[in-house]
């Protein structure tokens, strides 16, 4: 469905934006709508779930079709939009806690089935709407501001864990690099299954530790990294290399594309394994009756019922 | 008219259910209805589970309490049950000398009550004791040697009495066939319908052979000569064809008793044929079948399949429910149709997994939080489940909200015997609701005189949806004025339903009477079977089976509850659910109530006695205990 390059005006609506300045999320917003702009996406066909939380709001932000879910299962809506019409170009928006927090089984479970949908976490490491508790990404031991005491629980590492849970695309890339933000969103999309990407996204309001500062003099971009697996035997060797490399964070930061496998059959794919018109003609598009007339025929289910 | 009980029991996976259903197939070809209620425990192997069927030369919708034959492989079902048969009792020669002491699947309590109840009458509590019991009140008593059959069989067969084992069922229902006095063809020929594996039918049909003789013809039943054509359903299976037949093209579940076999059924169906109602060109198209991780999501994938234009539907039980009323309320708030079929079971909690309950009726109605419209309808019947859930996507599309489509799990379990020609649903039509494509710019929300906005699927035009409150296009407003506007639109369109779906096919009504039967659910077929019996002892009523719940029937209920004498409430549950719906919408309390909380479904021998206990003692409040 990638068209021609389209004006991103198209892709922004008349809603005032209504982030802290500064906030990491204009950033997502702008490369976001730069992606969808340059990979030419039909808005009609195009749609941003989001969960709740600051990050939820994107999907009133940007002129596609938006559907603003639950905490933590956008990617439950997301399934079921994607699989039911397999044509649109599907996006998930939500932060850490949305995602890694109360929705993080569907984060995982998702992986299994590897739909071809885009995941797109905003990380900033605090529920920010909710005044700054700390979120799934925030490491033990820190105390932002709004902390009384420093963070009790360990950190989630958003990329091995989608690594572990079957995503065939798992990529970070940093609020303030619109560009790298930008072209990561790009090839997320585009890749076919199902995508991560966890973008580092400072909290100018409450999160005091991992400032824009603090992520500028860490942050690098993968060089010399070839993240794409192009036959089986290379599997091993690329996860277990984008698992250490996902580890890595501290004085320095990785970002860029750490793994990708696109040889990994999509849930649609699987689909229409079972169902050889599924995709030609997914629930969305049949006509499920003419005129009222219902038109599944249940006469051979019936038949098999019948006893006399 | 013919009325005969059969009762079978044994340990869960011995293979209780292909008994029944060979014996119940076997009787349907020679002309007879059935109905059967299956109770079995939270177990895979090993507990007790039974099936209690009705034997009828017309349909049948319920179960009685008094059992003409009961048979038994084993010791347990003999203790389980025994206080039940008045005829016959086949039973396994070699286990006389059991004591109920050393059967380890009883569960405690129910050992202590049977042995109680067995000291009280002197007598030992052994197979033998509960023998010489049954003998001294006239029941017969048929010894089978299940054992010496089956290795006859693996005899002739040269195969190992374990591989043949399951044949002991098809033992038990040739021995019963030829009790009731029908010819052994139908048992031959419910075998070879049923089994696919060329051994198994052989074997089968060698062990109908063997045992068919060992019993002498009792109750006299002639083949009864069927026009057209019958089938065999459970509600699970009945809901499924509904929702195919409806146009079902999304369905996400997680595995949950007693409702995982409809979304089963419906993946094992998944290829369905289109056809065209005028050319009759047919082609292939599926339906998606959504195992999730959970119940979140699987109410939240429905949610999202609904918005691209598919009719999309999950099915749960009790907790499951309680997991989907997030995503419910997310529905209501931006007026999706999404179907959810609601099998009650035994609460609260996990309560009793696998038996069955009404007790969530006012949680379906109060579901979430806030308030939003949402249709609530229950089914009474198979046939009923069946054009429910082909009902259910109408409304749901019509009046754009959530439908809730509660089934118990009687009826889910239970099989009956049917007429094809019930199932007849030519005269229903698709009312797919207000679908647009737009052409320019589209307000998903939009006011409009009757409350409902134009629907475009996503794919068809760009829309937004929030669940905060929000504008005509879907946007975040916390405006008051809107607020007020949009909250009316979403509440108001319940009561276009109101005015627009006519009160008589919201609740059905049986007979005329004095003294009126207020249920829902299962128990209808309870009622509406004991009625005719209590017709004989003098006693008339009439049923109103309440269908609808949201929303309610008030009017119609109002003017048939009017001047009765007696109104007798009848509910699976503590809290009289449905009278309270009914007291709350017209003021009428009901003067009596037979309640029944203990996961058994409702018999039509509790329904007489009860109604005969009210009608002589004014009794308020009837308590039912019955099945084990």
């Amino acid at each position: 469905m990638a068209a021609s390059k389209i004006d991103i005006k198209l892709y922004k609506t008349q809603e005032w934006v209504d982030w802290c300045p500064g906030c990491g999320n204009f950033g997502i917003l702008n490369a976001e709508q730069m992606a969808l702009a340059e990979l030419g996406l039909d808005p009609k066909r195009t749609v941003i779930v989001s969960g709740i939380g600051c990050s939820g709001k994107i999907a009133h932000f940007i002129n596609v079709n938006g559907v603003h879910t639950l905490h933590g299962r956008a990617v439950a809506f997301a399934t079921g939009i994607k699989l039911a019409n397999p044509e649109l170009e599907v996006i998930v928006n939500a932060g850490d806690g949305d995602q890694l927090g109360i929705g993080v089984g569907h984060f995982v479970s998702v992986g299994r089935r590897n739909v071809d949908i885009t995941v797109i976490v905003h990380d900033n490491g605090v529920y920010g709407l909710t005044k700054g508790q700390a979120a799934p990404t925030l490491p033990r031991g820190v105390k932002t501001k709004a902390l009384p005491e420093p963070n009790i629980n360990d950190a989630i590492n958003p990329l091995l864990l989608a690594l572990a849970s079957g995503y065939t695309f798992v990529a970070r890339t940093y609020a303030y690099d619109v560009k790298h933000a930008k072209e990561t969103i790009k090839a997320a999309i585009t890749h076919k299954g199902l995508a991560l990407v966890d973008v580092l996204q400072p909290c100018p309001t409450y999160n005091n530790i991992n400032t824009k500062e603090w992520y500028d003099k860490r942050i690098y971009k993968l060089e010399n990294w070839d993240p794409v697996v192009k036959s089986e035997s290379e599997i091993e060797d690329k996860i277990t290399k984008a698992y250490l490399k996902a580890r890595e964070w501290g004085d320095k930061i990785p970002i860029g594309i750490f793994y990708q496998n696109e040889a990994v059959p999509t849930y649609e794919d699987r689909v229409e394994e079972r169902v050889s018109t599924y995709l030609k003609n997914p629930p969305a598009k049949q006509e499920i009756d003419k005129n009222g007339r219902f038109v599944t025929s249940i006469e051979n289910i019936v038949k098999n019922k019948r006893v006399v | 008219m013919v009325k005969i009980t059969w009762m079978i029991g044994g340990p869960q996976g011995s293979g209780v259910d292909t008994s029944a259903t060979v014996f119940g197939n076997a009787l349907a070809r020679a002309g007879y209805y059935i109905y059967g209620n299956r109770e079995y425990h939270s177990n895979i192997e090993g507990r007790h589970s039974y099936f209690n069927l009705t034997i009828s030369d017309k349909p049948m919708h319920s179960i009685s309490d008094d059992i003409n034959i009961l048979v038994t492989f084993e010791a347990e079902t003999i203790f389980q049950h025994f206080r039940e048969v008045h005829d016959y009792l086949f039973y396994n020669k070699a286990l006389e000398s059991t004591k109920l002491s050393t059967i380890n699947s009883i569960e405690r309590e129910t050992a202590e009550e049977i042995e109680a109840f067995l000291e009280s009458v002197n007598v030992p509590p052994t197979v033998e004791g509960v023998l010489g019991y049954l003998r001294g009140r006239g029941v017969k008593l048929i010894p089978v040697e299940y054992d010496k059959i089956l290795m006859a069989v693996a005899e002739e067969m040269k195969l190992s009495v374990a591989t043949i084992s399951r044949s002991r069922n098809i033992i038990a229902a040739a021995v019963s066939l030829r009790l009731l006095g029908l010819d052994k063809k139908y048992l031959a020929e419910a075998i070879r319908g049923l089994f696919k594996n060329d051994l198994f039918v052989k074997a089968n049909l060698l062990a109908a052979d063997k045992a068919y003789g060992l019993a002498e013809p009792a109750y006299g039943l002639k083949e009864i000569p069927v026009s057209g054509h019958r089938v065999q359903l459970d509600g699970n299976t009945a809901v499924a064809m509904g929702k195919i037949a409806g146009g079902v093209r999304f369905q996400s579940y997680y595995p949950i008793t007693p409702a995982s076999d409809e979304s089963v059924f419906i993946e094992a169906n998944q290829v369905v044929d289109a056809v065209d109602p005028d050319t009759k060109e047919s082609r292939k198209v599926g339906i998606v079948v959504l195992q999730t991780e959970d119940e979140l999501a699987a109410i939240n994938a429905s949610i999202g399949a609904a918005l691209t234009g598919a009719r999309a539907s999950t099915s749960t039980s009790g907790p499951g429910f309680s997991l989907m009323v997030e995503g419910l309320g997310w529905a209501g708030m931006n007026e999706v149709p999404v179907v959810v079929t609601y099998y009650m079971r035994g609460a609260p909690s996990t309560g009793l997994p696998t038996r069955s309950g009404q007790a969530d009726l006012l949680f379906s109605m109060h579901a979430g939080h806030g308030e939003f419209p949402k249709i609530v309808i229950a089914s009474g019947d198979h046939v009923e489940a069946f054009k429910d859930a082909i009902w259910a996507f109408n409304l749901a599309e019509r009046y754009q909200t959530p439908v809730i489509h509660l089934v118990d799990k009687s009826l889910a379990n239970a099989y009956s015997i049917i007429d094809e020609s019930e199932l007849d649903y030519s005269s229903m039509r698709a009312d797919r609701g207000k679908i647009v494509i737009p052409d320019g710019s589209y307000k998903r929300f939009q006011f409009t005189d009757d409350y409902i906005s134009p629907r475009a699927f996503i794919g068809n035009a760009v829309m937004h949806y929030t669940g905060d409150e929000h504008n005509e296009e879907g946007h975040i407003s916390e405006n008051s004025a809107n607020r007020i506007k949009m909250y009316e639109k979403r509440m108001k369109k319940l009561e276009l339903a109101d005015k627009e779906i006519p009160e008589e096919s919201r609740l059905n009504v049986f007979g005329e009477g004095d003294v009126a039967v207020i249920t829902w659910g299962s128990p209808k077929g309870a009622v509406m079977d004991a009625m005719e019996e209590l017709k004989q002892d003098g006693i008339s009523m009439q049923l109103i089976q309440l269908r609808m719940f949201n929303p309610f029937p008030r009017n119609l209920v109002t003017k048939l509850l009017k001047g009765k004498s007696k109104i007798i409430d009848v509910e699976n549950n503590y809290t009289a659910q449905a009278a309270s719906l009914v007291a709350s919408s017209t003021g009428i309390q009901p003067t009596n109530y037979i309640l029944k909380w203990n996961g058994r479904p409702i018999t039509r021998t509790e329904i007489r006695n009860a109604v005969k206990t009210i009608m002589e003692k004014d009794e308020k409040r009837v308590i039912l205990s019955g099945g084990q």
